[in-house]
């Protein structure tokens, strides 16, 4: 294979991977705000109980 | 069932990226002008058709949405969207580094990614939209009738930013018209996983926005009580 | 048919009564298009070689920006003393309410537009009035394309907080495709040669967009004011 530009090449490569990961990520962070919310609930639930 | 579904796409999406990458990088023959970073085309373009795909998907959900009032579809249309857009960035930075690379210069107004851009901050302003608004029908509504107007806007854009840089010939003349057709192949076979991942995302987010949902209904019975 | 156009009719005229009485948005968007020609004209400092060659891309984004001031206001006026609420209770369609206050705003806007254009000729020392009548089409379907999508989103973001944020942030995105043609066409005609050739699929291109986004506007503007 012609090996001219061929870190470039990864970076490009990278970079549309990175785009895709980036997203994934504040799906994570999502989440995590998801289950403190949960569990703020289950909290508010438990001090209701008593 | 459905976590069924995203670990056998993922799965073979994974599959199909790793043979596809030793395919590019070793079987297929060289481009004559621009080396190895030619094959940045591998990902540059199918990550762009994955947005437009995932921008048809909102467009189709908001009818639906308009249609049948079923939140679902406002979820979908949301979900298509923000995973378009990412795969948009993609294509759009992906683009610059080819064009910084073989061009010098990190933006060249190529009517391709010119007008994509304009679909970013279409689609930007989508999501923006959606923050603003709390009440989730009024949110529906009003973004349903955005992503219709955005999508309509989408080919209207193509043509007349093709068009401007028709009249105004730019410095670069973007490559690819006349490709080998192994190239071709490649294209479509390496959009197969994109695709996939794709599905994939708008499942997790889906699941999250059910999730969201359910947390909002159990926190209003719970203050009821 | 005729009760469409007596009810936007009928809103098209008390829009325009009630801005013309106090002036406030007009006055506002004058102004601020003979800052934004002040400016230009500082930033630039352009021959009048120069200035014809970007004479519709300064003159429309002159435009927009002012005309970005009145579309605001379009449904946002509406909003004080719950008016909004009551015309939509009333018996005037959602499209025929849209209709009349994009008439009143498209109006509104030639009026600036008016007045722009002869202060950039003195400014920038152009003559623009060779093809008179064929640019004053063009100002036409441009500042129509404008007032469709800006009265449009203004409706859609009337119930919004930050709606003077937002207007802007969606409506010039959407409209790329119309300014580019009005611009080409504008900067043809201001150099005063006559519409002809290649220079006429900028005309195709804005009348299309013209129609498709009226149809679009008239048949969703119900859906977002009502449900």
């Amino acid at each position: 294979m012609d090996e001219r530009n061929f870190t470039y090449m990864f970076y490009g490569f990278a970079v549309v991977w990175l785009c895709l990961i980036a997203y994934v990520v504040s799906l994570a962070a999502r989440e995590k705000r998801l289950r403190q919310q949960l569990d703020g609930l289950k909290k508010l639930m438990e001090d209701r109980a008593k | 069932m459905r976590e069924r579904f995203m670990i056998l796409f993922s799965g073979f999406a994974a599959v199909l990226l790793v043979r596809n990458l030793y395919v590019m990088l070793v079987k297929l023959p060289d481009e004559a002008a621009q080396g190895a970073i030619f094959r940045i085309i591998f990902f540059h373009v199918p990550a762009a058709w994955t947005a437009f795909l995932g921008f048809f998907a909102a467009f189709v959900c908001s009818i639906l949405y308009l249609a049948k009032r079923n939140l679902r579809y406002d979820a979908v249309s949301m979900a298509a969207t923000e995973v378009g857009l990412a795969f948009a960035a993609g294509n759009l930075i992906s683009g610059m580094i080819w064009g910084r690379i073989i061009w010098g210069i990190w933006w060249t107004w190529d009517p391709r990614l010119t007008s994509m851009l304009i679909c970013w901050l279409l689609y930007a302003g989508y999501l923006m939209l959606r923050r603003a608004v709390e009440e989730p029908s009024q949110r529906a509504r009003i973004s349903a009738v955005l992503s219709i107007f955005a999508f309509v806007d989408v080919p209207i854009v193509f043509f007349s930013i093709k068009w401007w840089r028709t009249q105004h010939p730019q410095p670069v003349v973007w490559g690819g018209g006349a490709m080998d057709s192994s190239y071709w192949n490649m294209l479509f076979l390496n959009w197969v996983p994109l695709i996939l991942i794709a599905v994939v995302l708008i499942l997790i987010r889906l699941r999250q926005e059910e999730a969201q949902r359910e947390i909002d209904a159990v926190r209003r019975w719970a203050h009821a009580l | 048919m005729p009760g469409f156009l007596r009810d936007s009719l009928t809103i098209a005229a008390k829009d325009l009564r009630s801005e013309l009485r106090t002036k406030e948005a007009l006055n506002a968007s004058v102004s601020f298009s003979l800052v934004i020609l002040l400016l230009f004209s500082f930033a630039f400092d352009p021959s009048a070689d120069q200035t014809r060659e970007f004479s519709g891309g300064l003159l429309w984004l002159v435009f927009a920006f002012a005309g970005a001031l009145i579309l605001n206001r379009s449904f946002a006026r509406e909003l004080p003393n719950d008016c909004l609420d009551a015309l939509i209770a009333s018996p005037i369609s959602g499209a025929a309410l849209f209709a009349g206050k994009a008439a009143a705003n498209f109006l509104l806007l030639l009026a600036v537009e008016a007045v722009s254009l002869p202060v950039f000729g003195v400014f920038y020392n152009i003559r623009w009035w060779d093809q008179f009548w064929q640019l004053a089409g063009v100002l036409a379907l441009g500042t129509w394309a404008m007032t469709v999508i800006g009265t449009m989103f203004s409706a859609l973001t009337v119930n919004l907080r930050l709606r003077e944020l937002m207007l802007p942030t969606l409506v010039y995105p959407v409209m790329i495709p119309a300014l580019m043609s009005a611009i080409q066409l504008t900067t043809h005609l201001v150099g005063g040669q006559p519409l002809g050739g290649d220079v006429l699929v900028w005309l195709r291109l804005l009348v299309a967009f013209d129609i498709i986004f009226t149809a679009l506007a008239l048949s969703l503007v119900e859906t977002v004011l009502v449900g």
